[in-house]
């Protein structure tokens, strides 16, 4: 978890990460912070993350990311 | 039938009459007749394209559910048996089966769009790459295809749906005429929104009851959208065309003008159609996606495209953005470069920075050039479009890259960035960037629109509003209404940022309602353009 919340305040470091649940919804994450955010998660955690895994429920929140990235990494 | 026609009144009452009488359970079915009477109203020759979409859709959907379920089977009645490596194996295998499935399905409904869209353009390069080549002037005939109505618009919507199945996003549509009312929804057919299935979906098959201040509710939106369609849209049309046709008589301001009237033009004309198709869904009690939201208050030009055309714009992102970006070759390539960079960084070249850059935007600029080619390309077979998408691009990826440029230049101005004047001057940019823009969009080709441009530099003191109103369709009445209008339309979306205007409208007394429903009428019949040639069925995204 700590390493996702390190990824994510490189892009946004003004947010909170621990209580923040709207990442997308309230667009504080543009597209092109999500493709790098991506792109840090696949390196990061050797995971696969494609298309189909691009939606706002995977991205609202770190805990969100997390789960995601645990789910990859399981597969 | 146009959205714009006694015709479509009638037709919209029938079908709500009809649509109410029917048992709740059922009311899709009257929905679902609705949609192919308007569909075969519009040409029955264009039926034949919207069934191969959905009968190709509904087949493909049902083969890749059948993999799926096939895989399921297969791994729930080997789980012990097989290992983690070879389970693995089976997906790959199963999921490159879907893809074929797939791209079966895409290559078949988007091949019928590109080649009725583009055969002409294809033609025409053809022609004269034989003909420089080869000095033959026996030129291959256009086709002169007439476009099936909305074919663009319910093709992205139907293949969105089928790649979402793919991604196993949604269970499929098993009952055939429920997955044809939503590829045929006679409201957005002719312009959008482009619907997702999982919003639109349960929309159309829930069960409605009738609700009076719901269909009140709809015919508010309705009207608001022929206001700004007829009264602003229709009114500016002619001296847009004219003046941009006649841009060495009438320049420097005239043309800035023009181009301003295009800006409101284009946007009463689509997003008032957008206003009529979801006030018309509104009254079958169906809920459609918004796709304006004020975007002439965005603050950059990637805010502006999220807050304008959104259900497109949101198409983009999903199908062709992110997958590129999530490419192996993108991704690849952009390890590779910031691995350069950081060798570089070790070796303490100056390109370290520029190639670590580099590395981080290819994932993001390859796909977004691809978005953008294809938005062009989208609105229209001719060179001037594909132009306007690349300089749309190229102006977020300027804006992007000059970001921290500009933040340093405010903060050593000491200016404040979320303050009004900042603001306003952000707002007041985007807005004339865009609407310089447009003028790929009103120019015949593109060494006209660039004229055009450069022609708004030159001899300003000749302008005259008495020329205008004489010499260039738009008479001093009409300039005067399409003036109080735009301000009206304005004045409207700023009140639309503190919530719903109908809401708001909806709280005060009965009769004030009435009163305000009264004068949205008398406007849209007395001030409404119906000048000389005009034609009421043309929605300019109609022909997208």
């Amino acid at each position: 978890m700590d390493t996702i919340i390190e990824i994510l305040k490189s892009v946004h470091p003004e947010i909170d990460y621990e209580t923040e649940n709207g990442l997308i919804d309230k667009r504080i994450f543009d597209s092109f912070d999500v493709v790098n955010i991506v792109g840090e998660l696949m390196d990061e955690f050797d995971i696969e993350i494609t298309a189909e895994h691009m939606v706002p429920e995977n991205f609202n929140s770190a805990a969100a990311i997390y789960k995601l990235v645990q789910s990859l990494e399981e597969e | 039938m146009s959205f714009i026609s006694i015709d479509f009144a009638l037709f919209v009452t029938a079908a709500l009459v009809v649509y109410y009488i029917f048992p709740g359970k059922i009311r899709w079915v009257a929905l679902l007749i609705a949609s192919y009477v308007f569909y075969t109203w519009t040409g029955f020759g264009n039926l034949a394209y919207i069934l191969i979409t959905t009968v190709s859709a509904y087949v493909c959907a049902g083969l890749m559910e059948k993999k799926a379920a096939e895989q399921q089977k297969y791994l729930s009645e080997n789980k012990e048996k097989l290992t983690k490596e070879e389970k693995k194996s089976y997906k790959a295998e199963v999921k490159k089966k879907q893809k074929l499935i797939l791209a079966a399905g895409l290559i078949l409904n988007f091949g019928i769009l590109v080649y009725l869209k583009y055969a002409d353009w294809a033609i025409a390069y053809i022609n004269l790459f034989r003909l420089s080549r080869f000095g033959r002037t026996d030129f291959i005939p256009f086709r002169n295809y007439i476009i099936p109505l909305g074919i663009s618009f319910y093709t992205f919507q139907t293949m969105g749906y089928l790649i979402d199945i793919y991604y196993g996003k949604y269970e499929r549509e098993r009952n055939f005429f429920k997955f044809a009312l939503f590829t045929s929804f006679f409201p957005q057919i002719v312009q959008g929104p482009i619907s997702r299935f999982g919003e639109l979906a349960p929309e159309l098959y829930k069960e409605v009851s009738f609700d009076f201040d719901r269909i009140k509710s709809g015919f508010y939106r309705v009207m608001w959208g022929l206001f700004k369609k007829l009264v602003i849209a229709d009114r500016l049309a002619a001296y847009v065309s004219e003046t941009i046709a006649q841009r060495e008589t009438y320049k420097g301001f005239y043309i800035l003008l023009a181009v301003f009237f295009y800006s409101m033009q284009i946007y009463g004309d689509f997003s008032g159609g957008i206003d009529v198709a979801l006030g018309v869904a509104e009254m079958f009690g169906i809920k459609l996606a918004e796709n304006f939201n004020r975007p002439f208050f965005s603050k950059s030009i990637s805010e502006y495209w999220s807050r304008w055309h959104i259900t497109l714009g949101t198409w983009f992102k999903d199908y062709i953005f992110y997958p590129l970006s999530l490419n192996k070759g993108i991704i690849k390539l952009g390890k590779k470069c910031r691995e350069v960079g950081s060798t570089l960084a070790g070796k303490k070249n100056p390109l370290a920075g520029p190639m670590t850059g580099l590395g981080k935007r290819i994932p993001i600029y390859i796909p977004m050039f691809m978005v953008w080619f294809t938005t062009g390309m989208w609105h229209g077979s001719q060179n001037r479009y594909v132009v306007w998408g690349l300089f749309n691009c190229f102006f977020i990826i300027l804006g992007t890259e000059l970001e921290p440029v500009s933040l340093r230049i405010v903060e050593k101005l000491k200016l404040n960035e979320a303050g009004a004047l900042m603001r306003s001057y952000r707002v007041i940019k985007t807005f004339w960037l865009m609407s310089f823009l447009r003028i790929f969009d009103i120019s015949k080709d593109v060494p006209s629109a660039f004229n055009a441009f450069k022609l708004i530099f030159t001899d300003w003191s000749s302008f005259r509003l008495a020329v205008v109103y004489e010499n260039l369709s738009l008479e001093k009445e009409d300039f005067i209404v399409a003036v109080i209008a735009i301000l009206v339309m304005f004045i409207f979306d700023l009140v639309q940022r503190k919530g719903s205007v109908r809401e708001r409208i909806f709280r005060l007394p009965v009769p004030v309602q009435w009163v305000i429903l009264s004068l949205l009428i008398v406007a849209v019949s007395v001030f409404g353009y119906y000048g000389p040639g005009y034609d009421a069925g043309s929605f300019i995204y109609g022909a997208f």
